[in-house]
């Protein structure tokens, strides 16, 4: 028995009652564990090593002992036989059809082989996405980005077209051609980083003339690549400026297209547990987290995908666990507020411990401010010192008072530090199209 | 939406599916335009199994 209903991609899965999502995770962790034990000569000797065998694999307890896998292994066998993946490579080389990377955010890029099996996989929990977020075979879906070597939105646009969607690619044009052709065609939906919906909405206010939330006719946008459509107040922002619903979704290279925010907009993402398994890990002790509210590590397994699989991949996203079911129906567990750090992003600043994110809550909280914004960490002899720019809108100029006082008291209440705020001109701090990088950490010990 | 499915048939269905695209590719004699159009369908296939099959015990 499933329930009736059109806004479920498969009921089957995403209604199963919880004791039986836990024995599917059992049996698939399983397999793909067998898989690449069998496949990978670098997971042979990780389990091998760890005196460990996929028929070990009884309970989820038992896979939480199964060995990690961190960024930095996948980096130390790349560029190897059979070049350039190395030998976590499950699959013959001449199978591979895709190849991705990873961004370099964090360091050397990790570079990601899949078959066509493993792309339409992608797609297929890009169909999930899409489909709880209200996609339909009506939908034109405007893409304003230029596909490349990165993930993004490659999945979202093969996705969109296994729903039956018509896609648009808008890749190779500026941006005020982008917002031209969604209006030309009255694209109905649209996907990019919040960074960049902000962005084009101040340039077709700006440059065109155009209101995004009147002018267009843009009813849902997804949000990939960074935070800011979990973050209350950068969604306010993007729903008010395109008059549309924003949704959230997060995905790595190396893992997938693990969660997403359905049309209830629960305050939470749910995790797409037919395909993924995420446990979440004390950062200390290493215990799974299983209560809601605490905030750990996220170690994560992707079940299906062959090449270059994903077991037990120590993410270092911070997540938490959601307190409440979600009236969507769905029996996926959700994560509450998205991904709220990461395990090496979280930095100490004056004995406080401080999320990127927070920061971003408390400027885009305040509406006389500009969406852009820049945080610098430094040393003054043994104390660390704060700068934020932000920029006012020039319809606030004569209120820089009031607003210094209203962003002090976001700050305070949302991170407990106190800030150096500046103010710049509007339109002086850099903008950004794909990942923005607002916070810079110049300490010499970080 | 009829709620009464008979997951056990559709799982037999995607079987026969998967045998008929292997079927292809041993019978095409090494017929390009067969193979990889019968690999996509096995790819595919493994998508139904991944949303069907694998939940019959």
């Amino acid at each position: 028995m499933f329930p009736k209903s059109d806004r479920f991609w498969n009921p089957l899965l995403e209604t199963l009652p919880r004791e039986k999502i836990r024995e599917l995770q059992v049996k698939k962790f399983r397999r793909i564990m067998k898989w690449a034990f069998e496949h990978s000569k670098f997971h042979h000797q990780l389990y091998k090593d760890a005196g460990m065998e996929p028929g070990d694999v009884k309970t989820l307890e038992d896979i939480a002992r199964v060995p990690k896998v961190e960024k930095s292994m996948m980096r130390g066998i790349q560029k190897k036989d059979p070049y350039p993946y190395g030998d976590m490579l499950c699959v013959p080389l001449e199978d591979v059809t895709e190849f991705r990377q990873t961004s370099g955010t964090t360091g050397q890029p990790v570079y990601q082989p899949d078959t066509w099996q493993d792309w339409e996989w992608w797609a297929e929990a890009w169909a999930y996405i899409l489909y709880s977020q209200g996609y339909r075979k009506s939908d034109r879906v405007f893409i304003p980005f230029g596909y490349n070597i990165f993930v993004a939105f490659w999945a979202g646009h093969y996705g969109a077209e296994k729903l039956g969607c018509e896609v648009v690619p808008g890749g190779v044009l500026n941006t005020e051609a982008r917002l031209l052709k969604m209006q030309e065609l009255r694209a109905t939906a649209t996907m990019a980083t919040p960074t960049y919906i902000l962005g084009m909405a101040d340039i077709a206010r700006k440059k065109l003339g155009i209101d995004p939330a009147t002018d267009l006719n843009i009813q849902k946008i997804t949000c990939a690549g960074e935070p800011g459509a979990s973050i209350p107040s950068t969604k306010k922002r993007m729903e008010e400026a395109w008059g549309a619903k924003v949704y959230d979704h997060i995905g790595a290279t190396e893992i997938g297209a693990w969660s997403y925010e359905c049309e209830e907009q629960p305050g939470g993402l749910h995790v797409n547990e037919g395909l993924f398994l995420v446990q979440i890990e004390d950062v200390e002790t290493g215990e799974i987290i299983e209560e809601p509210n605490k905030r750990g590590k996220m170690v994560i397994t992707a079940f299906d995908r062959l090449a270059q699989p994903c077991i037990r991949f120590d993410s270092k996203d911070i997540i938490m666990w959601h307190e409440q079911e979600c009236p969507c129906g769905r029996t996926f567990r959700m994560i509450k507020g998205g991904v709220v750090g990461r395990a090496d992003d979280i930095t100490k600043v004056k004995g406080v411990l401080l999320a990127p994110t927070a920061i971003e809550e408390a400027v885009r909280g305040v509406p006389e401010l500009g969406d852009e914004y820049e945080v610098t960490v430094t040393k003054r002899g043994d104390t660390d010192d704060i700068s934020l720019k932000v920029e006012l809108q020039t319809e606030a100029e004569n209120l820089k008072e009031k607003v210094l006082a209203k962003l002090n008291d976001q700050l305070r209440l949302k991170t407990n530090l106190r800030y150096n705020i500046s103010f710049h001109p509007y339109g002086s701090l850099p903008r950004y199209d794909v990942k923005a990088k607002r916070f810079k950490d110049l300490r010499k010990d970080h | 939406m009829d709620n009464i499915l008979d997951i056990k048939e559709l799982g037999k269905m995607i079987d026969e599916i998967e045998t008929a695209a292997n079927g292809l590719i041993e019978k095409a004699q090494g017929i390009q335009a067969i193979e990889r159009n019968a690999e996509r369908i096995l790819a595919s296939t493994t998508m139904l199994k991944i949303n069907v099959s694998d939940l019959i015990d």
